[in-house]
């Protein structure tokens, strides 16, 4: 329950702040947003399974919004970067999907 | 749904069949294997997940306001052209309606000045009469529509691609030269103003074909062409019995185009376009000992 609020909290932080975004990690954001969404789904899966690990969930946030930003930055820089965009979408779709499925089983027993 | 896939099986063999089979992190199994075994690991604990959290929140909420920043801009510039485009078009319109209420202005104002002298009156009637020619103002008054049509389509061979079209014959087309000649044909059997697809001709307007389309004035006009023209009695009279009238009829029964007359009681031509003023000259004045 803390966590979630935790989120909230910071969503709302977020929306109040509105911090303008430097253009130059504009590309980032989105890819950001999505290996965030990726890493919560993957804790909230993994403390309804009963396994999960705080070192883990931390370490895969922050590696994942890392990883994400620096495939999209040498894409960029290799010409490929909206497909490698794509890419990383598709991955972490995937695994959004897997895991809020995963969820809505152990919630709705179904 | 096994909690245990990854530490209890052999790790999936394709990568795409991991990538939908595996959906947690492997590493929270392991974790947890490893928390089974050894000592647990207390350095990581639950103040960092919850800043975790409050970043991937945070995350979450700038990119929602970027978002919602960038996408209304956009907006606002396609908003803004609109509302410019709207605004410069009412003007026109304003303008347009200024410039026909001026003209009206000018026209009472010069009749006024010419009526007051004799020789003006005279003037008044020669400047209405060569406004009337040259188009600058709408009339209205009996008259002649003479309605020209290419000839109805027929099903041909596409000379391309050989599939069967319906078009029309070549020599059933109406060109700009057909437009003309009944344009001629009518001012010479006494037409007084005649327009053209609603567009009245001055004496300047062009009827020439531009591709497949005939411009009138430099604005199309399209199948079936309807030619109004207004004249005195004798106009449909003598239009009906000329050479023009008699050689399109020939044509309408040799190649199927549409040629129609009909008189009409009343019809109602407007002004011409532009009327540029092009040429201007003094009033020549009469010698004061020379008048009367």
């Amino acid at each position: 329950m803390i966590p979630a609020f935790a989120l909230l909290i910071g969503v709302i932080l977020g929306l109040v702040l509105d911090p303008t975004v430097p253009l130059w990690l504009q590309p980032y954001l989105p890819i950001a947003v999505v290996a965030a969404l990726d890493a919560v789904f993957g804790g909230v899966r993994a403390w309804l399974d009963g396994l999960f690990d705080a070192k883990v969930f931390v370490v895969s946030f922050v590696s994942n919004v890392l990883v994400a930003a620096l495939i999209v930055f040498l894409g960029d820089k290799l010409g490929v970067g909206g497909q490698l965009s794509t890419a990383v979408v598709v991955v972490l779709g995937i695994r959004i999907f897997g895991n809020a499925a995963a969820i809505r089983r152990h919630v709705f027993r179904a | 749904m096994s909690t245990h896939r990854a530490t209890s099986g052999p790790p999936p063999a394709g990568m795409i069949t991991a990538l939908l089979e595996q959906t947690l992190d492997p590493a929270y199994a392991e974790a947890a294997q490893r928390r089974d075994t050894g000592p647990a690991d207390h350095r990581w604990n639950a103040r960092a997940v919850l800043a975790a959290v409050v970043v991937a929140g945070l995350i979450l909420g700038v990119a929602y306001a970027d978002t919602r920043a960038a996408a209304p801009s956009s907006e606002r510039t396609r908003l803004a052209l609109v509302a410019d485009v709207q605004r410069e078009t009412a003007l026109g319109a304003d303008l347009q309606q200024r410039l026909e209420e001026l003209r009206a202005e000018v026209s009472l104002a010069l009749d006024d000045a010419l009526t007051a002298t004799r020789d003006g009156r005279a003037q008044a009637e020669r400047v209405s009469t060569l406004e009337y020619a040259s188009g600058v103002l709408a009339v209205s008054g009996p008259g002649l529509r003479v309605t020209v049509s290419d000839a109805p389509p027929e099903e041909t061979l596409d000379p391309v691609t050989g599939e069967p079209i319906d078009a029309v014959p070549e020599a059933g087309l109406v060109l700009d030269i057909d437009l003309q000649a009944v344009v001629n044909g009518l001012w010479a059997a006494g037409a007084e103003a005649i327009a053209v697809g609603g567009q009245r001709l001055s004496s300047t307007t062009s009827i020439r074909t531009a591709g497949e389309a005939i411009l009138v004035d430099f604005r199309p006009v399209t199948s079936p062409y309807v030619v109004e023209a207004i004249g005195g009695e004798q106009l449909v009279s003598r239009f009906a019995g000329s050479d023009t009238a008699a050689r399109y009829d020939a044509y309408r029964q040799l190649y199927g185009i549409g040629f129609d007359l009909v008189s009409a009681d009343t019809l109602d031509l407007p002004a011409a376009a532009d009327t540029d003023l092009r040429f201007a000259g003094p009033v020549a004045r009469e010698q004061p000992g020379e008048t009367k």
